[in-house]
């Protein structure tokens, strides 16, 4: 018997189509534009801006590569590789919205939170995984695929470059991968817990509207950032609001200085390790972050209180 | 001493304006099956709410030993329910339901509900949206007789289900899951299906239990005759609160009145439990 774990799994199975379907096809849709174009690689590419005859593969070109830039090449291949299968991350945001958004509205609606109700799970049990589900553990899943994805992207291109007469191992920078998808992750979860109030909201959204639920989400902000400008003739909700939707990296530029990477190791250097620590300070110092997580719990609490009435 | 499942005292429930329940005491012993009987919008499903956990209350009830209010989950251990018929969810194929349940229900026993399941047509790999109406009571019916709970709330569980699917759910229900340690509490409209089962009902109206007593004790109370031609006269001087005509002869219910007496004027009947009903609500009765 475990209670969290059957509850994350239901989660999972009624969000099935969001939470795995669609990175599994993005995933695939990402991969076939790769194969097919690296089948149909030209024998004309543009490398350092120069116009380069006779290459007439990847193989080719890696080998070139590898000669001017022998230290930068297994990074740019990491970085190509995330280009290349990043796909289902664009959709990530849409599934995590309606998630949160249908969470606790679809149950009251088909009134199978009557069948839930009548099991020995308390109402904040069930609305924290319905806050964690979305948030943690599909962007985890949607990772795993794109990490899959990344591997299998690696291993055909590998393949490609050792018939093709290439330095075949160059093609699998594993250690740059893996650091990578942790920074990733960091700075995904980073990004998570400064939009908190804004996926609470959605929660609570979930919990009292009786239809239309996406109306409900979307208006009440608008209507109070319209109210502030048009009586107030001021912008600090709006201010507000763009700031924890990822405003807030631009104070990173206080810690940094302007960035302006030209290197792939410059680039790699600022998400792997730079720019997550300057993240890290500059969020925990930040009374934005810290009223945003407020707002985030009293809306939590008010979906738990919400919960325990609703039938 | 009689140990009770429920204890409710001064339990109210307003929605605006409205009573929906006007702060009644009552209490529902260990061991008994108990019909909950009234009109719709009397306030039947409000009370078993509140006794659920399901919705919040004015004054005292405690349902074994919990506050529902409070500890609907902690309660769930040992009360189960069917709060209406198709509630179980429809994205979820059978088998997943059992899946959860047994990760999350302490005291559900998979094998007792394959055994219930197996007599039954439902497939385990169909989505429940995908069962007939009847199928998905059936699920439920094996889910909830599966758990071992103390007390079993059905609040019309049977529902637009037809006449055959109605009988052996009840028989089921007596014969494999009620003992002297469980209560169920039950409200249906179609009190004619449950009245050879109850041990014990409960009248409500307009947000007042108008009526509580055991099924035997009450059947007692209320006996209808055929009255024989010619004693018409010494029929209504024993105050019937009732009459009318059937065959041709005058027929007269009386409440508590002598059996005996009333043998020497006819032919004698218990009344059932719906007429019983319809002469408390309508006032004749009381």
């Amino acid at each position: 018997m475990n209670i969290y774990k059957a509850l994350v799994k239901r989660e999972i199975l009624e969000g099935k189509n969001g939470f795995i379907r669609v990175p599994l096809i993005l995933s695939a849709i990402a991969l076939a534009f790769l194969i097919f174009s690296a089948i149909g690689f030209g024998n004309v590419i543009y490398i350092d801006g120069m116009e380069r005859e006779g290459i007439e593969n990847v193989g080719d070109a890696v080998s070139i590569l590898q000669e001017k830039e022998p230290e930068g090449l297994p990074l740019a291949v990491t970085m190509m590789y995330w280009f290349t299968t990043s796909l289902p991350w664009v959709a990530l945001p849409f599934v995590i919205f309606f998630s949160l958004l249908g969470s606790l509205y679809e149950e009251r609606r088909d009134r199978s939170i009557l069948f839930w109700k009548s099991m020995p799970i308390a109402d904040w049990q069930e609305v924290l995984i319905k806050l964690f589900v979305p948030i943690f553990i599909a962007p985890l899943i949607f990772l795993g695929v794109i990490i899959a994805a990344q591997l299998a992207v690696a291993i055909f291109m590998t393949i490609v470059v050792l018939f093709q007469g290439g330095p075949a191992l160059e093609m699998l920078p594993l250690g740059y991968m893996i650091t990578t998808w942790f920074a990733f992750l960091g700075h995904y979860l980073l990004g998570m817990l400064w939009m908190l109030p804004f996926l609470a909201w959605l929660l609570l959204v979930s919990a009292f509207s009786g239809r239309m639920p996406f109306l409900w989400a979307i208006l009440p902000p608008g209507i109070l950032v319209a109210i502030e400008g048009i009586f107030f003739k001021s912008a600090s909700i709006a201010k507000w609001i763009s700031i924890h939707l990822g405003g807030w990296r631009i104070m990173l530029e206080d810690k940094l200085g302007q960035v302006n990477p030209d290197t792939p190791r410059e680039v790699f250097d600022i998400i792997v390790s730079g720019s997550l620590a300057a993240s890290l300070s500059v969020t925990f110092s930040s009374i934005y972050f810290w009223t945003g997580l407020v707002i985030a719990a009293a809306f939590v609490y008010a979906a738990i209180e919400m919960r325990k009435r609703a039938i | 001493m009689t140990e009770y499942v429920v204890e409710a005292k001064g339990l109210g429930k307003t929605f605006g304006d409205f009573h929906a329940l006007k702060h009644v005491d009552f209490k529902m012993p260990i061991g008994r099956i108990i019909g909950v009987i009234g009109a719709n919008g009397a306030g039947k499903t409000t009370l078993l709410n509140a006794v659920l956990g399901l919705t919040t209350y004015e004054g005292d009830l405690k349902v074994l030993g919990h506050n529902p209010a409070t500890e609907r989950d902690a309660l769930m251990k040992d009360v189960c329910f069917i709060a209406d018929i198709a509630t179980l969810p429809k994205w979820m194929k059978v088998s997943e339901v059992l899946d959860f349940v047994e990760e999350v229900h302490p005291r559900f026993d998979r094998k007792k509900a394959m055994t219930f399941l197996d007599r039954t047509n439902v497939p385990q790999n169909r989505k429940v949206r995908a069962l007939s109406k009847g199928m998905t009571v059936q699920l439920h019916l094996a889910v909830v007789m599966s758990i071992e709970a103390k007390l079993l709330v059905l609040d019309e569980p049977t529902l637009g289900l037809d006449i055959i699917f109605r009988k052996q759910f009840y028989q089921s229900l007596l014969e494999e899951y009620f003992d002297e340690e469980r209560t169920i509490v039950i409200t249906t409209h179609q009190v004619e299906e449950i009245e050879n089962i109850l041990t014990d009902v409960m009248f409500i109206k307009d947000g007042e239990i108008v009526l509580e007593s055991e099924m035997e004790e009450l059947t007692q109370q209320f006996i209808e005759v055929m009255v024989d031609k010619g004693k018409e006269d010494e029929a209504m001087a024993l105050k019937p609160i009732k009459n009318g005509v059937s065959f041709g002869k005058s027929t007269c219910v009386y409440k508590n009145v002598d059996r005996e007496t009333l043998a020497k004027l006819g032919e004698t009947r218990r009344l059932g439990l719906a007429d019983i009903f319809v002469a408390t609500m309508t006032g004749e009765g009381q």
